[in-house]
């Protein structure tokens, strides 16, 4: 008590309330606080989607028959594969995928009923265009499913003899709704991103307008001029972080399924090392110029390794221990465990520690930089 | 035209002296190709799983071998003691395999012995992709089990064009070539341009003999100039570190790129000259030129993926066609029947920037 006491004296209610003042006079401040993470949510939410649906297909059909047709339609009937159009030629068909007319095609061979009838194994060929590696992958996995299915109609006797059948089950998000998955992520990164591009401009402001001397001449310490900048930062975006976890659970219709606290904990963490970024960029950055253009550039690197977007499985071996780094990773990791998965801080205190040790070292850095700005 | 020279020696003299800028310009683009072009894939390789096998007949172990063997999954130990679904709450595993009691009598039976894999689905494209590479794992030994002449019906030939091991890198490498050519060039012309408003060295223009035309096409000149050069630099990454080559006629990607460095210029020339505040022109940037480029363009997934209501946004992003006209260039080939009319789209909407920037500018004299 008497160490809070302390820490909110009288000096530093004063600063804090001068820097609340200072923020909300600026009303462009206040108004990108609230639109740009409002539009940031939807945006990502509704367009992001690596989801392979309708996969344009086209088809030679040099069979002709019930048999061919059959084929076809069992592979346009389900939502994967879109029926394009009909080619004369493997050429035709050929050239329609190369020019990007066409994401995949089928070639059925003209002793396809004959073969069928002498129950003789069949082959139809499936041109993928394989540009796009994900939606490749999953492409030639619809179709091997789809003939799968095919063939047990075709002959229900042999299929079902002696095989191994694989059932799985989709645990947590058992609709993949792929919406789930990323807002999870993009809440971490607004909150960094957000938080060290406003509090690195608001704080490099003194520097700018050279205010920053009588600051350092007052009797106020680093340390309460910096948690006196910091304050009303940090209560604005708990009321933004709020704000976009009210859109994620009622607009977005994504499960709550851990406890919220550890979620508003975790957010409260992430919010003040966004702070914290932003602070350091501004210590080491003359104009708002500069402060800008450094975040600028740490956001695509700090995004692309958070696996927000993207899973970090799926980078390269050397690149995975990176992610470590990036408090956007262990954010995304506790509000993806916290909301989806229902994990608890038993958990997830990993993460947690880790993020702790973000800002605790970034806050430090920036209150013994800040001093040496002079 | 003298005029126009003039004032593109000067921006490039500029840019050249602030070694801040310079930085930037040159060494960012190919920092950021190599991570994002590395770091961003979607089809993931050795993906931890559980396997439980309540079994442990012959069978069932030659069963796991084969999930063992496979390079996209990894298999953990995992305690038998221990819920399987833990080891998915914990992270310590992305899918369970369970293989049930019987497996191996089932099979010798002659029945159907169903096995459950458990996945998580907190990311459903990981998921999705699971699910399908364990599925093939099992397709292929089933047909290793059946006995001769009971082969399924109809068999699949998939051939993967354009790029047959499936690599992300190579999809990526050059979305991330645009993105590189979208943001610098056009924040270094945004940065000029609003640097003249504020420090009020537009004045000076403004009492120049140089026309509104001469002047943007300076500015615009120089900052292609700077685009040249990175993509000099992008273009030797691409070739060595990502291993692509071009796969067909390069000229539509040349006249394209010609096209597309005037474009971004105009671009981040017109928000300069609309916002003479460095720091809100940095913002619009951000928003307009990243954001916009790097989700409606299909950068990172297919624009058919993006809802219908919000689709046809993505024709008016230049990105858009740009990407299309490199993946091309670097992996299908198709040349300029496939690309007329990308490079035309190019051509229409940097015309319409600078349609806008020279609006703002015609009268040469600040606004009221």
């Amino acid at each position: 008590m008497k160490m809070l006491h302390a820490l909110l004296n009288q000096r530093l209610r004063a600063l804090i309330l001068k820097e609340f003042r200072q923020m909300l006079r600026d009303r462009r401040v206040m108004a990108a606080l609230v639109i740009a993470p409002v539009i940031q949510l939807l945006v990502f939410g509704y367009v992001l989607s690596p989801t392979v649906t309708n996969v344009s297909m086209g088809i030679v059909d040099e069979s002709a028959t019930p048999e061919s047709r059959e084929l076809v339609a069992a592979l346009v009937e389900s939502r994967s594969f879109r029926l394009a159009d009909y080619y004369d030629s493997v050429n035709a068909l050929g050239n329609a995928i190369g020019t990007g007319k066409l994401d995949s095609g089928a070639v059925i061979p003209y002793d396809y009923a004959r073969d069928l009838r002498r129950e003789r194994p069949a082959t139809v060929l499936f041109l993928l265009n394989a540009t796009n590696a994900n939606t490749a992958t999953i492409a030639q996995a619809y179709v091997e499913g789809v003939l799968q299915s095919y063939n047990a109609q075709l002959s229900p006797t042999t299929a079902s003899s002696a095989a191994v059948v694989l059932q799985p089950a989709f645990l947590y998000n058992p609709g993949l709704v792929i919406s789930w998955f990323m807002l999870a992520g993009i809440l971490g990164m607004l909150l960094i991103l957000v938080g060290s591009t406003f509090s690195s401009t608001l704080m490099v402001k003194e520097r700018a307008t050279g205010t920053i001397e009588q600051l350092l001449m007052s009797p106020a310490t680093t340390t309460e001029i910096i948690v006196a900048k910091m304050t009303p930062l940090f209560l604005a975006f708990s009321v933004m972080g709020l704000f976009a976890l009210v859109l994620i659970r009622y607009l977005f219709g994504v499960p709550f399924n851990g406890s919220i606290a550890v979620v508003l904990g975790a957010g409260a963490l992430c919010i003040l090392c966004g702070i914290s970024l932003g602070t350091f960029i501004a210590t080491i950055t003359k104009t708002a110029r500069q402060a800008q253009l450094s975040v600028f550039f740490l956001n695509p690197p700090l995004t692309s390794l958070s696996g927000a977007f993207t899973p970090v499985q799926a980078m390269p071996h050397w690149l995975q221990p990176v992610t470590v780094f990036d408090p956007i990773t262990h954010f995304a990791a506790i509000t993806r465990g916290a909301l989806i998965k229902g994990s608890g801080f038993d958990v997830l205190w990993p993460d947690f520690f880790a993020l702790l040790v973000f800002t605790f070292i970034l806050f430090s850095l920036s209150v013994w930089r800040y001093r040496a700005q002079l | 035209m003298r005029r126009v020279f003039a004032q593109a020696r000067k921006e490039v003299t500029e840019i050249i002296r602030d070694p801040l800028t310079l930085t930037l310009a040159l060494l960012l683009p190919a920092f950021l190709l190599l991570l994002m072009g590395t770091a961003i894939s979607l089809t993931v390789t050795e993906l931890p799983i559980v396997v439980q096998n309540l079994d442990g007949s012959l069978e069932s172990m030659r069963f796991v071998d084969a999930f063992r063997a496979s390079q996209t999954f990894q298999v953990v130990p995992w305690p038998v003691s221990e819920q399987p679904e833990r080891a998915l709450s914990s992270n310590a595993a992305r899918a369970v395999l369970i293989i049930p009691p019987h497996f191996g009598r089932d099979l010798l039976r002659g029945a159907n012995a169903p096995v459950q894999m458990l996945i998580d689905a907190s990311d459903p494209n990981t998921a999705q992709l699971t699910a399908g590479y364990a599925a093939e794992i099992v397709r292929a030994y089933d047909v290793n089990l059946a006995p001769a002449g009971r082969a399924p019906a109809v068999l699949a030939a998939i051939r993967l064009w354009f790029n047959p091991g499936v690599d992300s890198k190579k999809f990526y490498g050059p979305g991330m070539f645009v993105l590189g050519l979208t943001l610098f060039p056009t924040l270094l012309a945004a940065l000029a341009m609003a640097k003249e408003g504020e420090d009020k060295t537009i004045l000076q223009v403004y009492v120049s003999s140089i026309s509104a035309h001469e002047f943007l096409l300076g500015k615009i000149l120089a900052i292609m100039f700077v685009s040249a050069c990175e993509s000099a630099i992008l273009i030797t990454l691409l070739l060595t570190y990502f291993g692509v080559s071009f796969a067909g006629d390069p000229t539509p990607f040349i006249v394209a790129s010609i096209l597309y460095a005037f474009c971004v210029a105009a671009f981040g020339t017109m928000i300069g000259a609309a916002i003479p505040n460095q720091v809100a022109a940095v913002q619009a940037v951000a928003l307009g030129g990243f954001l916009l480029v790097f989700i409606l363009s299909g950068l990172l997934f297919p624009i058919d993926n993006i809802p219908v209501g919000l689709r046809w946004l993505s024709n008016f992003v230049w990105g858009t066609y740009y990407i299309e006209v490199v993946r091309d260039a670097f992996l299908q080939g198709g040349g300029w029947s496939a690309m007329w009319t990308k490079v035309l789209a190019i051509a229409a909407i940097g015309s319409a920037f600078y349609g806008i920037a020279w609006r703002n500018m015609r009268s040469m004299q600040l606004k009221s």
